[in-house]
């Protein structure tokens, strides 16, 4: 610690270059805890208590094939289940098509029970929904983007179903994973669409977590020779599921990460065989004066550790501050609900910064540190 | 010192005004483990551009290639993507009376949810084709096994998806619906969206998964110039009431992925360029403080400072397509890496292989010219400025 105003001198002796140097690396530290955090939001959905206790029943072929509308009573009276909803995307095009966001039919009583995190925002707006059957709920965010208001109506044309559905918004819910999110009923679009009599999810409440495996043979196994076999998945199961339909996330991350470690090696190796390499003449005097070959070498790797690691924070807190800022939920359409860089990703950049300060230096710095003095000496300037 | 006179009349006031491009070399090598640093960082970048626009160029070149410009495709109205589209049998008898139609395939189409080979599941498009379907796609070829045999539960499966999924490879059984489906072929689209597909008898599938309708009808036409009036005679005919598409608009419309991938590179690519950019100017104020004295001497000789600015941006920019050659090179093992992504309008995973093509290449190229003139500014305008005096009497 004695050598500390040494070190610090150090770094500042040529500024231009440290600062250079340090936003080099936080740029690129910057964009490993963006992937990290990405990665993250697509792999660890956040999960609560009540979402443990929830699982998803979908046809066993796809989500594209539906089942039928009576299998839901029969699901109600598998022991250990609580509640069960119709759960039916609806994919209809607002306006535009470019306008996307996730829109579901369900049974509003046992819906809002089972997601009881996503909370209308008052107790009449929920009333007003429940008692008209072509009524909606609009998560917040998606008020906010297209300015509606209590009363107004919108037309969805379909896509996966050939009706267009006028809808009336009776009320607005926050919360959970509710946000970017339009509920309507689900009898509206089985009125809408004759014949329909099926969905292409159940979501399912059960008593407790522990009986939630039991749960799901029971359901699977009531309908296995039926006509329409069904898959059921925990709910963390199927977001990931869903999310694995974008391909190989994590590959790409990691090898983009990867080629980002490298690079800041690359930048701070150099800068460091620079700052060494002008001062030969220096570290003589240095051991002129008495101070060992490992005092000297450790100074050096000081010195690159101070750099990597003002870069490494200032990019991953940079990346916490400047994208916390961000509502991506709406920009996602609510495939992102949160993008919050973690302490542990902050923490991840910095261990990564002293990695590459470690790796980048030792090399040269061993070599200047077991320098002869009379070489040294002469060596200056060279 | 060798001068590259512009003109013949050799080292004359008129080629003092240019400093020899291989004093730029000369200087970059005296530094090689700083050039190679620098090169190698410029190069790392540039790399992760042009591969992560291969994929995106790979994924669009899916969609743009897969249309045949004698075909037209219907599907019901609004319902934008065959996975979406169930209509009436009844309509294929209308379409197929239609004059100027010379062959319709009716078919169904089903999505398969299976696990990758890495466990992961994907949703897979199982198509149930009839007799036309294989001669109106003439890229696709059976290359290994044989045809399904009609009334059976048997199927032909694209070979990337046999590289890609579980029991998908020839002779393997996978359970589709309630039945258990053999593989007998192996089919090669030629990189178009069948390459991520199954195959196998109409009436089995829609039997299987009791869809006793079409998803789409696919029209051959007999020549260019009917494909157009036939087109409108379909729009305009009030039975159908079906959308009808080219097979090229059709597929082109889902490119909406591709160019997501494509913006996704751009922006990674942007941020590492700031970063490299950075990492240029470190260097090249380096190689400037270097030479003060070099260029004092220079200034003193009569070189303008123009020309040192000049010089001095030559040699970053050197640098940098340096490091563009390299980064081109690196990513040059991308190609023809073979993957699959989410097609977010059909819900259904599309196989696609990475292009670099030489165009990527020369974005890449162009790309690392950027980050040199960038990165090379203010070192070579600090260069430029040097006061000759001061710079001559300083040490080193």
């Amino acid at each position: 610690m004695k050598f500390l105003p040494l070190i610090l001198r150090n770094t500042f002796r040529n500024r231009r270059r440290t600062i250079l140097t340090v936003l080099s690396i936080s740029v690129s530290l910057f964009l490993v805890s963006t992937l990290r955090t990405l990665l993250d939001a697509l792999e660890r959905p956040p999960m609560t208590p009540e979402s443990a206790m929830r699982v998803l029943v979908r046809h066993q072929t796809s989500l594209a094939n539906l089942i039928p509308i009576a299998y839901k009573d029969r699901i109600r009276h598998v022991a250990g289940v609580e509640e069960v909803s119709t759960y039916q995307w609806f994919g209809g095009v607002y306006k535009d098509p470019a306008n996307f966001f996730a829109q579901f039919a369900v049974d509003p009583l046992p819906f809002f029970k089972i997601y009881s995190d996503i909370r209308p925002l008052a107790p009449e707006q929920f009333e007003a929904f429940v008692k008209e059957r072509p009524a909606a709920l609009a998560g917040v965010n998606l008020a906010k983007l297209y300015g509606w208001h209590i009363g107004d109506r919108i037309t969805l044309q379909g896509t996966i179903f050939p009706r267009n559905l006028e809808l009336t918004i009776r009320g607005f819910v926050s919360g959970g994973a509710g946000d970017s999110v339009l509920f309507f009923h689900y009898d509206y679009l089985n009125e809408v669409m004759p014949n329909l009599n099926g969905a292409s999810s159940f979501v399912v409440k059960a008593r407790s977590a522990d009986e939630i495996p039991e749960v799901m043979d029971a359901i699977d196994g009531t309908f296995t020779n039926s006509t329409a076999p069904t898959k059921t998945e925990t709910e963390k199961a199927f977001v990931l599921g869903f999310m694995a339909m974008w391909g190989n996330v994590r590959t790409l991350v990691v090898s983009i990460s990867t080629v980002l470690i490298f690079t800041i090696v690359l930048v701070a190796a150099n800068t460091m065989a620079m700052s060494i390499r002008e001062r030969t003449g220096e570290i003589a005097i240095l051991k002129t004066l008495g101070f060992t070959s490992r005092d000297v070498l450790g100074v050096l790797i000081a010195e690159s550790a101070l750099i990597a690691l003002a870069g490494g924070l200032l990019g991953s807190l940079g990346a916490r501050y400047l994208l916390g800022a961000v509502d991506f939920q709406t920009y996602t359409a609510g495939f992102i609900q949160a993008f919050d860089v973690k302490w542990e990703t902050v923490m991840l950049a910095a261990l990564i910064s002293l990695a590459v300060a470690f790796g980048s230096t030792f090399v040269p710095a061993w070599n200047a540190s077991r320098l002869q003095i009379a070489d040294a000496v002469r060596r200056r300037g060279e | 010192m060798e001068c590259l006179a512009t003109s013949d009349r050799g080292c004359g006031t008129e080629a003092r005004r240019v400093i020899p491009v291989r004093y730029n070399f000369r200087s970059l090598i005296i530094r090689r483990v700083g050039t190679l640093m620098t090169v190698l960082g410029v190069a790392l970048t540039v790399a992760v551009f042009v591969s992560i626009l291969a994929m995106g160029t790979g994924l669009q070149s899916v969609y743009l290639d897969t249309g045949d410009p004698l075909n037209l495709i219907l599907i019901r109205q609004g319902s934008q993507v065959e996975t979406n589209s169930f209509f009436n049998r009844n309509l294929k008898l209308i379409v197929e009376a239609t004059e100027g139609v010379s062959a319709v395939a009716g078919e169904a189409v089903v999505l398969v949810n299976h696990p990758r080979k890495t466990g992961q599941p994907a949703n897979i498009v199982l198509r149930g084709i009839s007799d036309r379907s294989m001669e109106m796609r003439p890229r696709v070829k059976l290359v290994e096994g044989r045809m399904f045999r009609r009334g059976l539960r048997e199927i032909v499966v694209s070979r990337p998806i046999a590289e890609r999924f579980r029991d998908t490879q020839l002779g393997s059984r996978i359970k589709m619906g309630r039945s258990m489906w053999t593989v007998v072929g192996i089919m090669d689209a030629s990189h178009t969206a069948y390459d991520s597909e199954i195959w196998g008898d109409y009436n089995e599938i829609s039997a299987e998964f009791e869809r006793y309708v079409y998803s789409s009808l696919l029209i051959r036409c007999a020549d260019a110039s009917t494909l157009p009036v036939v087109r409108d005679k379909l729009k305009n005919d009030r039975r159908i009431q079906l959308d009808v598409f080219t097979q090229q608009e059709y597929f082109e419309a889902q490119m909406g992925t591709g160019s997501a991938v494509k913006f996704l590179g751009f922006m990674i690519a942007a941020i590492m360029a700031i970063g490299s950019c950075f990492a240029v100017m470190n260097t090249m104020y380096a190689a400037t403080a270097y030479r003060t004295r070099e260029i004092a001497t220079l200034r003193v000789l009569g070189f303008k400072k123009r020309t040192i600015l000049a010089s001095f941006m030559l040699e970053s920019l050197v640098l940098a397509l340096l490091g563009g050659a390299v980064g081109c090179f690196l990513s040059l093992p991308m190609n023809g890496i073979s993957t699959g992504m989410g097609n977010m309008s059909t819900f259904s995973e599309v196989s696609f292989n990475f292009r670099v093509t030489p165009g990527l290449m020369l974005n890449g190229m162009v790309f690392a010219a950027i980050m040199g003139v960038l990165g090379g500014y203010l070192p070579a305008r600090l260069a430029a400025r040097i006061p000759i005096v001061r710079a001559l009497r300083t040490e080193v």
